[in-house]
């Protein structure tokens, strides 16, 4: 005997074996549904007892274990079942032949036989026979179920009467040797009427006998046959068959203890009838001997209780039965079987230690051997049996065992689907799953080495089979769960084999689906590249939305009344860390910044990243990135344009990596850091770009509130002179451009300033209105810098000592004296030692235009958008008023002021003054000019001439401003300006300009005027002393 | 005289193991890996005894052709498993449960290092040279 049959249990023992076997040509569909129908009647009633048959079919039996059937009555093919197909009679005699070939078979050992013809109808089939069953076709064979229960009924009367004949051997007649095939040649030549020899022949028999009385239902019987066996048979150390009979023992005591049965699959089938036969079976126990008592043993009566093992007896006799089968390498099959009956046992008793010990026995029983087949069997089935016992791990390493056997180099065609089947069933027993959100949580605590292992045969096996989708699946698995255990050179290896996966086959994000049904989640690369934080971006500045400020202020409205509440500011803060606090614009292109790293030694090439959103339709816009070796973090940045307004949560992202695509949700992702995802997205704006007649400049505005300013021009002009800036405004969105507010701000202004810096008129502008996208509108700003013409102290200095002497005094106003200091700590002031430093002294003034425009569903929605100028003059200084002085004129209403005019630039300039003549000024020149202006009421006019908005008339101030006023012409430049002697009038010249209360007479303003002088020369003496001092 | 060392933790995940036989890692690995399931049985088993009075030491979990493999359990459930040549029979049960009492020891000071996870692999040189100093032992 050389096949173990390992789904072998104890029950077995009670079972009468019948093969089925199709002869001739036999379709195998149909061959099967009869076969299914015929073993469905596994256990009968036998007629009038209550005894139970229980049948084991097989449709295919080795004869070489039936040669076994002595030894062990149910490995004995007791009954044969043919099932043949039939067309026409003439076929019939050959047939019938072919059926009496195959009893020859299992000839000794069969009770009786049965022919199932389908197809043949007529003469033949209508003759009545027993052994031989005619049914029209597949379909029509109802009694086929009553045939079977008559089959075994006929058995059971062999059975019954073999029973009855070798147990009522009387000891006098000669009992026959029972033996096994190997022992045959081991008895020839020995005395037979030896007492030894008899002992042991009566031992065999009462074994036999026993394992008749089992298979009849019999129990206590059997167990009654089994004890005496076990005492005959240890006196004459016969000690395989002394094993036998105490298998025997153990099996009948199994099916006393446990009706259920103890076999997996077996136990279930049994289960279908299980009520019954439990039922049946516990009626029929106790009076068992009494109700059929043939043969009946008065000690068994007694010794029920005894003869019956308890469960710990049971292991106990099969660890003995199976030291003695162990003694011969002959019965190494029924060793293997007995040991896994016996673990089969202990798994229902949950004594685990002592069934992984059979096991343990059973994996070092050598058989002859094995084909590759087999042991793919013999693998399974331990992992099978490790199972039951609850040794997962165990289980698991077998059935890899298995799996790896399947596809030995030594199968010429390896069974690649069954080794990856085998595969996935050990993943359990490897704690793995095949879902990465297992391995989202933390670090991986896990047996890497051995999983990683298996993942690497499951991606071989995938791919062998021919499914490169699910090779590609379970190596996106490995790199992206195993990352952290994969050596530098694995990582490298992994990533080139999953690349070319993935060129024949991309990676998905689909559910992989199994033939068998098991489902593949998608494996998204959240480590490739890793992502640390998620920022959502704000708008820039100049395409910010702002709110329109409603009366009551939405934010108070939404606010709680106290100033502060710990529960409230809980609660806000939380919402803080959801809610932005800044808005998109729908259609406008928004930004998320991702920081990544890149965890792998070799450079990382991320294609198609984009954003993944909900609640409003967006289209994102992929980007690429190459991520050079173990990067630290890299800022990425993705964009998209919402399409639609609402609010708009970014869920994660996708990428594409060595071929992969997948869809990384930021729920998923650990350690990421992010500033809420959610972010409402405002009704569409228009765009406004500005474009300018001035250059662009370099030079950057630092502004105090924050503004960022787009646009910064610049602009040279000489102090005093107006230039037109011409503002092209283009509406560059795709909503018309419906409102527009300017507002201009001076930063910076350290110098001081006459008159209106920059001034604009907008109805013309907004007469364009509105800005249709794509369209152009122009605005003209007026530039006008009007500084300070008075002179440098030092530069004074120079002119008094040419000698010149004019009644007026040095510039010491106290308007200067405050101003001085302030120029001084200027920075961009050159050193106030060098004089030629002075001349082309630049100030600078800058300003910034504010445009606030609004426009389309945004702007019904109360959004403007702000865009800010920056406005950068350069100021050169033109003319300079060296000395100012007075004259009386003619007129005791007017006078004549006296000015010393420099010309500072390197250009020839005109001057012209209202009433006078044009004076031509070369370049650094300085002379003197007298122009004639009407004294004035002072009370009209301010302590500080600047302060102009004092004036309550303003007509009346731009008269007066009018003729102090010097018009400067720069004829090579074609350029124009006007220079102004407000800030260089003292105090003293102010008097002198002051119309006087009372009107004096001319000779007195002459002696006043002489006294002015003699003033003059008076100061000119003072200074000299005191500079000599 | 032990060919392999290792420490699982209580969610049975190894926190260290290490073979002489380097070339053959993977093999001690399964090896280790199919004894939780005694290991697992045993203290299953031994759930029902007083939890005071239970020893350690599970003695040999089972024997391989090559190997015999030694277990021991530490009342917080942390494993320790020793793969021992079956060759060598000099080796007394006795020797066996001091080295798991060293092995004990040597885990108790990693656990006192307040820089130590408790969970994390362990990466302790101390550690390391007990383990190999029992592997070097006898040999």
């Amino acid at each position: 005997m050389s096949v173990p049959d390992y789904m072998q249990c104890a029950e077995d023992h009670q079972t009468l074996l019948v093969v089925v076997q199709p002869i001739g040509i036999v379709p195998e569909e149909s061959f099967f549904r009869i076969y299914k129908r015929i073993s469905a009647v596994s256990q009968v009633n036998v007629r009038d007892s209550q005894r139970v048959l229980y049948i084991r079919y097989r449709h295919h039996y080795p004869p070489e274990n039936n040669e076994w059937g002595d030894f062990q009555t149910h490995r004995k093919v007791v009954g044969l079942i043919t099932i043949t197909d039939c067309s026409s009679a003439k076929d019939w005699p050959q047939t019938f032949e072919k059926f009496h070939l195959q009893k020859e078979m299992y000839g000794s050992t069969l009770y009786d036989s049965r022919l199932f013809v389908f197809g043949l109808q007529g003469e033949i089939a209508e003759q009545p026979r027993t052994d031989v069953a005619f049914y029209p076709s597949y379909d029509e064979c109802e009694t086929v179920e009553k045939r079977i229960e008559d089959f075994i009924e006929s058995l059971f009367i062999v059975l019954e009467s073999k029973r009855l004949d070798r147990a009522t051997d009387k000891s006098g007649d000669k009992i026959p040797l029972l033996c096994v095939p190997f022992e045959k040649k081991d008895f020839v030549g020995l005395d037979t009427d030896s007492r030894h020899y008899k002992k042991r022949c009566q031992g065999r028999m009462r074994k036999h006998v026993g394992d008749l009385c089992l298979q009849a239902g019999m129990l206590q019987d059997s167990l009654v046959h089994y004890h005496m066996a076990v005492e005959l048979l240890r006196s004459v150390n016969d000690f395989l068959w002394l094993g036998a009979a105490l298998e025997g023992l153990c099996s009948a005591s199994v099916i006393y203890h446990y009706p259920g049965g103890t076999g997996g699959k077996a136990g279930t089938r049994r289960a279908q009838g299980g009520s019954l036969s439990a039922e049946a079976g516990n009626r029929h126990r106790p009076g068992a001997l009494t109700s059929n008592g043939i043969n009946a043993d008065t000690s068994a009566e007694i010794g029920r209780a005894k003869n019956c093992l308890s469960p710990e007896d049971i292991i106990d006799k099969y660890k003995e039965a199976i030291s003695y089968y162990s003694k011969y390498k002959n019965a190494g099959v029924i060793e293997l079987e007995a040991c896994v009956k016996a673990v089969r046992v202990l798994a229902i008793q949950k004594r685990s230690m002592e069934a992984s010990e059979f096991l343990q026995n059973a994996v070092y029983i050598n058989l002859r051997q094995l084909s590759e087949e087999e042991k793919i069997q013999r693998y399974s089935i331990l992992s099978e049996l490790y199972e039951c016992i609850g040794f997962h791990r165990k289980s698991a390493f077998f059935k890899r065992v298995a799996a790896m056997q399947c596809v030995a180099p030594s199968i010429p065609e390896p069974g690649w689907r069954a080794c990856y089947k085998l595969l996935l069933e050990t993943l359990p027993g490897y704690s793995l799953s095949l879902d990465p959100k297992d391995f989202s949580k933390g670090t991986h605590r896990g047996w890497a080495a051995v999983q990683m292992r298996l993942l690497h045969e499951l991606v071989y096996a995938s791919r062998r089979m021919g499914n490169p989708a699910l090779s590609v699946r379970h190596l996106s698995f490995l790199l992206q769960t195993m990352l952290d255990f994969l050596s530098d050179q694995e990582k490298k290896d992994v990533t080139q084999s999953l690349e070319s996966y993935t060129a024949k086959c991309p990676g998905t994000m689909e559910y992989i689906t199994l033939p068998d049904g098991l489902k593949l989640p998608p494996v998204p690369f959240t480590k490739l590249p890793i992502v640390r934080s998620v920022k959502l971006l704000n708008l820039p500045t100049s395409l910010r939305p702002h709110k329109v400020k409603s009366l009551l202020g939405q934010n108070m409205s939404t606010k709680s009344p106290f100033i502060y509440s710990p529960i409230i500011a809980h609660s806000r803060s939380e919402e803080r860390n959801k809610k932005i606090d800044f808005q998109w614009v729908q259609g406008d292109v928004c930004e998320v910044q991702l920081m990544v790293y890149n965890p792998m030694p070799f450079e990382l090439r991320v294609e198609n990243m984009g954003l993944l959103t909900a609640g409003v339709e967006f289209e994102s816009l992929p980007a690429a990135l190459s991520l050079p070796a173990e990067s630290g973090l890299y800022p990425v940045t993705l964009v998209g344009v919402p399409q639609t307004t609402g609010q708009i949560t970014i869920n994660g992202y996708h990428t594409s990596v060595f071929g992969v695509f997948s869809d990384c949700l930021l729920d998923n992702l650990p350690g990421v850091k992010t500033n809420g995802c959610t972010v409402e997205v405002i009704p569409a704006l228009p765009r406004l770009q500005i474009s300018t007649s001035l250059p662009r400049s370099a030079h950057t505005l630092q502004p105090s509130s924050g503004d960022e300013i787009s646009t910064n021009v610049s602009v040279q002009l000489y102090n005093g002179e107006t230039q037109q800036l011409i503002i092209k405004l283009e509406n560059i969105g795709t909503e018309p451009l419906e409102k527009l507010e300017v507002t201009a701000k001076t930063v910076n202004t350290k110098e001081k300033l006459y008159g209106d810096f920059l001034s604009w008129n907008l109805e013309d502008t907004l007469s364009q209105f509105p800005l249709r996208p794509g369209k152009i509108a122009t605005f003209t700003v007026n530039i006008k810098v009007k500084l300070d013409f008075s002179c440098q102290e030092n530069l004074l200095q120079d002119l008094n000592d040419d000698g010149i002497s004019v009644s007026g005094l040095p510039l010491s106003s106290p308007f200067r004296q405050v101003v001085k200091p302030r120029v001084e700590t200027k920075p961009i002031n050159p050193p106030e030692g060098s004089k030629a430093g002075d001349f082309s002294h630049v100030k600078t003034l800058e300003a910034i235009l504010n445009f606030k425009y609004s426009g389309g569903p945004g702007h019904v929605e109360g959004y403007y958008r702000n865009l800010s100028l920056g406005l950068h003059v350069e100021v050169e200084p033109s003319v300079f008023f060296t000395r100012v002085s007075t004259l009386p004129a003619t007129s005791t209403r007017q006078c004549h002021l006296l000015l010393d005019v420099f010309n500072s630039t390197e250009h020839e300039l005109t001057i012209s003054a209202k009433n006078n003549e044009d004076l031509i000024l070369h370049a650094g020149e300085c002379q003197r000019m007298a122009i004639q202006v009407d004294k004035f009421n002072f009370e009209s006019f301010p302590e500080s001439p600047a302060d102009g908005t004092q004036f309550a008339n303003a007509k009346q101030l731009e008269e007066e401003r009018q003729q102090f006023s010097l018009i400067l012409i720069y004829p090579s430049l074609k350029r124009e300006g006007e220079a102004s002697v407000e800030g260089v009038l003292n105090q003293l010249v102010l008097e002198h300009l002051q119309l006087a209360p009372l009107q004096w007479g001319d000779p007195f303003y002459d002696s006043w005027f002489g006294s002015s002088v003699c003033l003059g020369s008076l100061t000119k003496h003072l200074t000299e002393v005191l500079l000599f001092k | 005289m032990a060919v392999c060392i290792a420490v699982i933790a209580k969610e049975n995940y190894p926190l260290y193991i290490r073979s002489v036989p380097t070339e053959n890692e993977l093999k001690f690995h399964y090896t280790v890996h199919t004894s939780l399931d005694v290991v697992d049985e045993k203290i299953s088993a031994m759930g029902k005894a007083l939890v005071d009075q239970r020893e350690l030491y599970l003695g040999l979990l089972y024997p391989t052709e090559d190997y015999k493999v030694y277990g021991y359990v530490t009342n917080s459930k942390v494993k320790f498993v020793m793969v021992v040549d079956s060759s060598n029979t000099a080796l007394r049960d006795n020797e066996i449960r001091s080295m798991f009492r060293k092995l004990h020891n040597s885990y108790t000071d990693i656990m006192c290092n307040p820089f130590y996870n408790p969970g994390d692999r362990i990466h302790s040189k101390a550690f390391d040279n007990m383990v190999t100093s029992m592997m070097m032992q006898v040999c």
